[in-house]
């Protein structure tokens, strides 16, 4: 165990690396920050004092090794647009898309996970059909039409939900983040539904079940206790390998809602060119991704032994 | 078999009916026609009520609110709120005194400019401000160290020169005479040294606060502003309160202003029409028609010309347009009329070198540029190429749909004459770059915005050889007319303001007869605020001035809309809940 855990994390490094060297020189290849942020009408000596004054006039190298240096130490300098600590900005941002993040997946798997077990136990009937149609149409809705839809529709014709934006206190969080964390849940709630009535039909077929019911069990602990325990395998891998999304969130998502996470900053620092920014979201991205795919693996293990005697021999 | 088919078959209707069902529930709702909140006093009661959050947005970030370094529009923005100069600009474009008592005595020679002070202003941190503090703010912002970008607009200072390469500790030029006295010398004439001193570059700030070592002094700026910064959450908001030190008695009215960011254009729009927004501009095409159309907004939106030039500029100093007839075909052969409907009415056609409503604008100008494709096609045989041009032009536009819609109409517009136009979009940053070199690009899709409210804003960067520069040129078509460099250094000397103007009207002329830019339009913004938002009007120099609002609305319900969202939410009350 702790040997791969050393393993991993050796990689985890490496591949971190690899990211941010790569677009450290591909950013300050696309263009010039000065220019980016100065805007239009700034002097030619305007942009050479703001270049020295952010020691953008350096050599790349030299800008490069100074970079790693202070991630190194945990130091992702300031942000070039307003000059605020990036670390700073980041920990600011990430509790709001983790607040939106969990939301959309606690809707994906209610949605999801309900409908797929619906599904599957009525299956080749009508409910099992529109419950599949609809999956099969959510699977097809991007958020840039769900969102918009639902932000015109819900929010502004109706007035059910705030239009945008994060709100003041904590209820008012959560309520602001229902829309674009159900916009989020659409796509994966259609997944999970159709991965889960498959699952389930299997699992209904089973033996186990079988012996279940002839052993008098009631219809519902059959299907819940019995069946879709067992259904949830597949699910939890599939949960694992989601977990980014939390972190890193949905860029389109947040830029629809004006929800102040980590997406929208990620928008607003690529337009400005605001290389320190870029190089901390990714950084983040990168590293959620590594321990999101870490905890996927060893909960499977966990969950079956199968797995890991498998991995033992 | 057939059971399953007929149950796929009723999924499927189902499926239909549900999402009919909830399209016409979508289509029914009739989206809000007029006002939500109207304001307590409907015949607009003119003694201004104390209290309330006044909430603004905008549709980018704030890059900082150190005066000396900001310079965008929207820090401005926030800077005008937090900040005071010795003058500033009324609604007519005139300067009036702020901080200063009055406007300043200027010597014979037009070198000299003395400011007395006002007494008794004092910072967000109590003391007062005098003319020690002036000087010290001045010096602090040209000091090269600090890389303003502000300081090219004091260059006529006497003794910059010395300052800028550290060899003397203060501006020679910036005498203090007595506690309340300011004294600056020129070393040439230049009446737009007062414009310089009311850009928030020169807004006097505490040294106490502004030390070598205080590296975020744009995140926590004192001033002597109306209001001082109590919160900034970077890239989402920016939390104002009110000064109640402030020197002018009684103001400012509201007691805090919230500064949305980076707010969609559409968001913002539904927002404020569902009453989140106090103020909105900058907006869809979609968005400003229904403004336009609304006879219950209509009292509380108002259409104005933005002091900005857009046109071709045509690289005077490489082919084909070296040649000044090929410019003025240009010139003659562009449709204003069908630019401005390619969006929706939201340019204002443009013939001359002076936005429309500017000092030196000349509605009747002799030669100004019209669409006239008889004229066009004379002056394509007066410079040899009746026919048009064998090689096509490049045109340079920025990335994106407008650019892209800009350049085809260019395309258009010229192929009348027989020019074919190539498009290049590209990046902002390489456009910047690559159009500020000589010889580089033939035509370019440019603009330009007022600095401060004098010709001189215009003419300087972008006709004056002085701005023909080997990089980063701002006279991007590389015109160079030693009659009209002399005209504006004229000009910008001349104290008397009639004469002035002539000899801008005289410069305009010029420029628009040679077209080294084929002039095409200013835009037209729109702004709309909730009818309860009272003393506002759109100010002709600063972009959303809203230091002197006031909100006409029942305490309770300022109270209820700020107050932490509390109680029952509305989606619990689908219908009427109060927001």
């Amino acid at each position: 165990m702790i040997e791969l855990l050393i393993k991993r994390a050796a990689w985890a490094v490496l591949v971190l690396f690899v990211v941010v060297s790569s677009v450290f020189f591909l950013a300050n290849y696309i263009g010039d920050p000065a220019s980016a942020i100065l805007g239009a009408q700034a002097t030619p000596a305007q942009r050479e004092q703001y270049r020295r004054a952010h020691g953008l006039d350096r050599p790349l190298s030299e800008q490069y090794v100074k970079y790693l240096i202070g991630v190194a130490h945990g130091d992702l300098g300031k942000s070039l647009k307003d000059e605020q600590p990036v670390v700073e900005v980041l920990l600011q941002r990430l509790p709001r898309t983790a607040l939106l993040g969990s939301m959309a997946l606690f809707f994906e798997l209610c949605i999801g996970l309900g409908f797929g077990i619906f599904a599957a136990v009525r299956r080749n009937t009508w409910v099992d059909t529109t419950v599949m149609s609809a999956a099969f149409v959510g699977v097809c809705l991007p958020s840039f039409v769900t969102g918009p839809f639902f932000l015109r529709e819900i929010a502004f014709r109706l007035g059910w939900f705030p239009v945008g934006g994060y709100g003041r206190d904590a209820l008012d969080h959560v309520y602001h983040a229902v829309l674009p964390a159900l916009t989020l849940a659409i796509i994966g709630a259609a997944t999970y539904a159709r991965v889960m009535r498959s699952e389930m039909i299997e699992m209904l077929r089973a033996d186990f079940v079988r012996t279940a019911r002839a052993k008098g069990a009631t219809a519902t602990a059959v299907v819940l206790r019995h069946a879709a325990r067992n259904a949830l395998l597949p699910i939890v891998t599939m949960l694992g390998l989601s977990l980014p999304l939390i972190v890193t969130g949905a860029i389109i998502t947040e830029k629809i809602y004006d929800w102040p996470g980590v997406g929208r900053l990620a928008i607003e620092s690529i337009d400005a060119l605001d290389l320190p920014m870029i190089l901390g979201i990714v950084l983040l991205a990168s590293m959620t991704v590594q321990v999101g795919n870490f905890l996927a693996d060893i909960s499977v293990a966990a969950l079956d032994p199968r797995i890991r005697a498998n991995a033992k021999s | 078999m057939r059971s399953i088919r007929r149950s796929d078959a009723r999924g499927v209707a189902l499926g239909l009916c549900l999402l009919c069902a909830f399209c016409a529930l979508a289509a029914c709702g009739d989206p809000r026609s007029g006002p939500r909140w109207r304001g307590a006093h409907d015949d607009a009661e003119q003694t201004p009520r104390r209290g309330g959050t006044f909430v603004f947005h905008h549709e980018s970030d704030v890059r900082g609110f150190d005066p000396a370094v900001s310079f965008d529009e929207l820090s401005t923005m926030g800077i005008r709120l937090l900040f005071d100069c010795l003058l500033d600009y009324d609604y007519e474009m005139n300067l009036v005194p702020s901080l200063a008592e009055a406007l300043p005595e200027i010597s014979e020679d037009g070198k000299t400019f003395t400011f007395r002070l006002r007494h008794g202003v004092r910072f967000h941190n109590g003391r007062e401000l005098t003319a020690d503090d002036v000087r010290w703010s001045l010096e602090r912002m040209l000091n090269p160290d600090l890389a303003s970008p502000g300081v090219e607009y004091f260059a006529r200072l006497d003794g910059m020169a010395d300052f800028a390469t550290k060899r003397t500790a203060h501006v020679r030029g910036i005498v203090v005479v007595d506690r309340y006295t300011v004294r600056f010398t020129l070393t040439q004439p230049d009446q737009t040294f007062l414009n310089a001193i009311a850009m928030p570059f020169a807004a006097p700030v505490p040294r106490e606060n502004y030390g070598p070592d205080d590296e975020e002094v744009s995140r926590h700026p004192v001033g002597t502003g109306p209001f001082t910064l109590e919160d900034w959450e970077p890239g989402i908001r920016v939390t104002f309160r009110r000064n109640p030190r402030y020197w002018q008695p009684g103001k400012p009215y509201v007691d805090q202003m919230l500064f949305e960011l980076n707010l969609q254009r559409e968001t913002a729009f539904m927002r404020f029409i569902a009453g989140d927004l106090d103020h909105v501009h900058r907006l869809t095409p979609a968005d400003r028609m229904f403004l336009a159309q609304s006879r219950a907004w209509a009292p509380y939106r108002e259409e104005h010309i933005k002091a900005d030039l857009w046109g071709l500029e045509l690289n005077t100093g490489m082919e084909p347009f070296s040649n000044v007839h090929l410019r003025r075909a240009v010139a003659f052969v562009v449709d204003r009329e069908r630019w401005s409907l390619a969006r929706n009415r939201a340019l204002a056609p443009l013939g001359q070198a002076l936005p429309i409503g500017f000092a030196g604008y000349d509605a009747h100008l002799p030669g100004s540029q019209t669409r006239d494709l008889a004229r066009a096609r004379e002056e394509m045989r007066l410079a040899g190429h009746p026919d048009g041009l064998a090689d096509p032009v490049t045109l340079w536009i920025g990335e994106g749909a407008t650019g892209k819609m800009y350049g085809e109409l260019a395309q258009a517009n010229l192929a009348e004459i027989g020019i074919r136009v190539e498009l290049k979009p590209v990046s902002f940053p390489i456009y910047l770059r690559e159009t500020g070199k000589p010889r580089t690009a033939q035509m370019v899709f440019g603009g330009w915005n007022q600095d401060f409210p004098d010709p001189a804003t215009f003419f300087d960067p972008l006709f004056h050889s002085r701005s023909a520069k080997d990089t980063d040129s701002s006279n991007r078509s590389f015109y160079k007319n030693p009659e009209l460099d002399a005209l504006l250094d004229q000009a910008r000397a001349e104290r008397d303001r009639t004469r002035r103007t002539a000899l801008y009207r005289e410069a305009n002329q010029i420029v628009t007869r040679d077209a080294p830019w084929a002039f095409l339009f200013s835009n037209i913004m729109v702004e709309a605020w909730q009818p309860y938002v009272r003393n506002y009007r759109v100010h002709p120099v600063w972009s959303n001035a809203f230091r002197d609002v006031w909100l006409d609305l029942p305490r309770r319900r300022i109270a209820q809309r700020y107050a932490p969202h509390a109680g029952t939410p509305a989606a619990l009350m689908p219908f009427g809940g109060a927001r």
